[in-house]
């Protein structure tokens, strides 16, 4: 079962085991520079609002409530990263615009091995975008449905869904219970991170690729049976446009994202993640897509504001699972 | 007095100690806005638990449930205690009829995000 606490998407199956439990939330960020350059991971700037679309009925399109699930506001190129936290471990599937984000192949609920098609969680704990490479990701980057910026409709020239899509299923009870009996300390805690008038525009954004980052995204260190297929969570996180927010929900929309050049002069840091896992390969689908800054050089379109390069002078490591005295200090 | 707060804060943090020298009682208590003294002392249950504020940052802390940590101390979160105010007889009927069902079926009222035809 999916449960919206807090802005936080909050999963768990009492039924399988009382710590199959984990929590996904989106977390607002620096759009990093699209300019072929490979950068550190952002801080995450505090999670978006998220809302039940059943709440907002006669103000959201019609598909949304076919759909079902959440929405949260984006303003136009503002940038995002999903935030998984939990011990239990899960198979997660995320899609933006029902392209999965790991392989760039269309949308399916299922499991993949060859190539993996989901992350695993508690390994990897955040996901900021596209898998274009081994190590690198496209940063997702709000763009409105129809513009032909996003992935979805560059792979399949149709704007039909926009938003994000997640499905998560947990590990196997007995697979669970014999990886807890091994693992000593389980310190996923550590990875805990610490963004009027009436809707008359097609309020859909979907996520384009924009600025290259420096992240892996793990290999399953389980075998694909260990995953528990008769437990699945599914969720479709709509994105609306932080333009009509306030129209549909009543609420502001968070403030308009920091510029790079903001962000450095706030002293604000960036981040490498270290793990002992080992990385998928990139998707060639997602590799060859345009992110927003050659998109836009075809089009004649300026959609990105602010989108100089910036010069990173403070990077803070971060590893998985800690040693001894190494003071911990997560992503703000 | 609460005798289990303490206890159970103290478990919290050691476990996390374990891993991260950073979760000692003085390094917890200066993050979470408390003299080390006084943090020492709930974990003791010498002093009653601090205020709902500082129990939420404790729980932001240690990475616990923040209700867990509230009704151990023997509190109720003030947006729980405004939605019972709101309806107190619903709420009191409610909670009473709730009691001693299972888990299972009390998490069937919870408001799960429902998920359509995509």
């Amino acid at each position: 079962m999916i449960e919206l606490r807090k802005d936080q998407l909050h999963i768990r199956f009492p039924e399988l085991h009382p710590q199959a439990r984990m929590s996904i939330d989106f977390q607002r960020t620096l759009r990093i520079p699209d300019d072929g350059k490979d950068y550190p991971l952002p801080a995450g700037l505090g999670r978006f609002p998220l809302r039940h679309v059943d709440d907002f009925g006669p103000d959201v399109p019609e598909r949304w409530l076919e759909h079902g699930g959440v929405m949260l506001p984006m303003y136009q190129s503002e940038a995002l990263w999903i935030n998984f936290a939990g011990g239990y471990p899960f198979a997660v599937k995320i899609a933006a615009g029902k392209i999965d984000a790991v392989t760039g192949k269309t949308w399916s609920n299922s499991l993949h091995r060859h190539p993996q098609n989901y992350v695993t969680v508690p390994e990897q704990p955040w996901l900021d975008g596209y898998c274009v490479a081994k190590g690198v990701i496209r940063q997702f980057v709000a763009m409105p449905l129809g513009s032909g910026y996003s992935a979805e409709e560059q792979l399949t020239g149709e704007a039909e869904h926009g938003g994000l899509q997640i499905v998560a299923y947990p590990l196997k009870r007995d697979v669970y219970e014999e990886w807890a009996a091994k693992r000593q300390a389980v310190f996923s805690k550590s990875f805990t991170p610490m963004l009027a008038m009436r809707c008359t525009g097609v309020p859909d954004m979907g996520l384009a690729p924009g600025g290259r980052m420096r992240q892996e995204i793990y290999d399953d260190p389980f075998k694909l049976t260990d995953w528990d297929p008769e437990h699945a969570a599914r969720c479709f996180v709509h994105i609306a446009n932080s333009q009509v927010w306030r129209a549909i929900t009543g609420e502001a929309p968070p403030t308009v994202p920091l510029t790079a050049r903001e962000y450095k002069r706030n002293g604000i840091p960036w981040f490498e993640y270290y793990s002992d896992g080992k990385a998928v390969e990139g998707s060639g689908v997602l590799d060859r897509l345009k992110s927003i800054a050659q998109f836009a050089t075809g089009q004649r379109d300026e959609p990105l504001s602010d989108n100089d390069s910036v010069e990173i002078d403070r990077i803070v490591v971060l590893r998985q699972g800690l040693e001894k005295g190494q003071v911990r200090e997560g992503r703000f | 007095m609460p005798k289990g707060f303490g206890d159970y804060v103290r478990r919290c943090r050691e476990a996390l100690r374990e891993q991260d020298r950073s979760y000692s009682v003085r390094q917890v208590a200066q993050r979470v806005g408390v003299e080390p003294s006084f943090l020492s002392k709930v974990e003791r249950g010498e002093v009653p638990p601090p205020s709902e504020a500082k129990i939420l940052a404790l729980a932001q802390e240690l990475g616990e449930d923040p209700d867990v940590l509230l009704a151990l101390a023997g509190k109720v979160s003030s947006d729980l205690q405004q939605a019972i105010l709101k309806r107190p007889e619903l709420f009191a009927t409610l909670i009473r009829e709730l009691k001693d069902m299972p888990d299972r079926a009390v998490l069937r009222l919870v408001r799960e995000v429902r998920d359509g035809k995509w």
